[in-house]
């Protein structure tokens, strides 16, 4: 249970770079944190 | 070498527990009572990392991202600098870069004929180089408005070929982006934080604050928290901000920014379900209110027999979008295999809902490497003021846009990951993915040489992500 591959976000940059991914090609965001984007990609 | 590589190694520790003191030093709890393991495996060296051990950590990364037929590419890279104090202080410095280029669809819908579009190239009175870098595109002389020198006014017009999707292909732009993050004990709360950001980019400015309180029960073993989030942002659109609905011209406009403000937060419960099974369930409310229209996206408005385009508006958006999402992520450790399944529901005030359902399979082959294939599947409804295209003779509706983020779609990520993990204290891996989006480019109700045209512009797109981590004491 204490494994990095356990914690919910062991990869923060890695979940980083899916949300903008995500975010600049979708109407969603947020979830798993805030929503939003902190950027102006469109 | 030996030697200069542990002094130089030495000193960033030394700076690192001095940094984290002098900011930590006021809000210092008792030693935090959780009977958590580490998450390294102390057989496999000698270092041990994790809740109630002061060690520090970087994580580096780099992703590249590409769209296909000469769209947007960018290359992102990324570091994170984070100290872990024995108490469960933590401190996070992180900074990213972005470097945007391609072509990018500009909301206008293909047609059988030759189409042009104009858009501002340089303000009154500055100079211009033009070089082929410019995407094929022609410097032209605007007519001057009453009382203003002809000569110093420019803008750029680009023609689009027959039955292609329009992109302007001029699109380039780069970031940079700040953040910082602590959090502590404090008294008998198990965890309180707060932290900001700062993103600057050539047309876009974000400023963002955010809070947390973490509460822990049953032995550590549930956990309740609520974070709020607030962001201001500030468009400054190349050549001006647009009034929306208004034919699309090669002047420069005004204002020449708007902004936007957003607050949200995220109630969030943690729990322990069993000794292999972590579940989290987040619900979140988010407020946007302000400009969020694209600057730079035009709707075409069509002849209503033939569907050839009459005109180019300027896209128009309400100000006012409330969101709400519920997600649900569950952790499952089949040794030595570990699944991370996740489901996530989201509507918003604009008429959209998603959903969104994501599975990875994490499967250590040795104790040294790993490696994950994920799948990603999403769809979302279209926003209520969403169109293709407006129609000449009809009224103007009040909100309209093309863009296809806003439109109905379906969405699968593939990915795959293989990760190192040489020495239990650094971490090397590599993930590629391929993200596909699909949607109805032939509706029923298309017009004239409309029903011809792929009038869907979503995209597909390839990414590597490539990144490291360090533990270090």
């Amino acid at each position: 249970m204490a494994r990095r591959e356990m914690q919910l976000d062991p990869y923060p940059l890695q979940t980083a770079a899916d949300d903008h991914i995500y975010f600049s090609k979708e109407a969603s965001s947020g979830g798993r944190g805030f929503a939003g984007g902190g950027c102006g990609c469109n | 070498m030996q030697l200069r590589r542990k002094k130089r190694a030495g000193k960033v520790r030394e700076n690192l527990a001095m940094f984290s003191a002098s900011l930590l030093a006021a809000t210092i709890a008792p030693a935090a009572n959780e009977a958590k393991a580490q998450y390294n495996d102390s057989s496999y060296n000698n270092d041990i990392f994790g809740p109630g051990i002061a060690y520090s950590e970087i994580d580096s990364a780099l992703l590249v991202y590409q769209e296909p037929g000469g769209r947007v590419r960018a290359i992102e890279p990324a570091t994170d600098l984070t100290a872990h104090g024995a108490a469960g202080q933590e401190l996070n410095l992180g900074l990213v870069f972005d470097a945007v280029s391609g072509a990018t669809p500009n909301g206008a819908v293909p047609s059988d004929k030759i189409q042009t579009f104009v858009t501002p190239l340089k303000a009154q009175g500055s100079t211009v180089t033009v070089t082929s870098a410019s995407g094929g595109s022609t410097v032209i002389h605007l007519p001057p408005s009453p009382g203003e020198v002809a000569s110093a006014a420019l803008g750029r017009q680009y023609t689009v070929a027959p039955n292609a999707l329009p992109m302007d292909r001029g699109f380039r732009d780069h970031r940079i982006g700040f953040n910082f993050g602590m959090s502590f004990p404090l008294g008998g709360i198990s965890n309180v934080g707060f932290g900001g950001g700062y993103s600057i980019e050539r047309d876009y400015r974000a400023i963002t604050a955010n809070a947390r309180i973490a509460q822990n029960f049953n032995s550590d073993d549930t956990t309740i928290s609520l974070s709020l989030n607030t962001e201001l942002d500030s468009s400054f659109p190349y050549g001006g901000v647009p009034t929306p609905l208004t034919p699309m011209i090669p002047d420069w406009k005004t204002p020449s920014s708007r902004g936007k403000t957003q607050a949200g937060f995220v109630l969030g419960l943690t729990e322990v379900m069993t000794r292999r099974w972590l579940m989290q369930l987040d619900y979140s409310f988010d407020l946007q209110s302000g400009y969020q229209n694209d600057p730079y996206r035009v709707i075409s408005v069509v002849d209503p027999v033939s569907g050839e385009p009459t005109s180019y508006l300027y896209e128009n958006r309400p100000n006012n979008r409330q969101s709400q999402s519920l997600f649900w992520d569950n952790k499952l450790d089949f040794d030595p295999a570990v699944t991370d399944l996740s489901l996530r529901y989201f509507k918003d005030s604009w008429g959209v809902t998603s959903e969104t359902a994501e599975l990875s399979e994490r499967i250590r082959l040795a104790r040294w490497v790993y490696v994950e294939p994920s799948a990603r599947w999403y769809q979302q409804s279209a926003a209520n003021f969403f169109d293709n295209y407006l129609v000449s003779g009809q009224p103007l509706p009040a909100f309209a846009s093309p863009d296809p983020r806003l439109g109905k779609f379906t969405a699968i990520t593939y990915g795959a990951k293989v990760g190192f993990n040489p020495t239990g204290r650094t971490e090397l891996y590599l993930r590629g993915g391929y993200y596909q989006q699909t949607g109805d480019g032939h509706p029923a109700d298309a017009i004239g040489q409309l029903k011809q045209q792929n009038l869907f512009a979503g995209t597909n797109a390839a990414f590597v992500f490539l990144g490291y981590n360090w533990d270090f004491h």
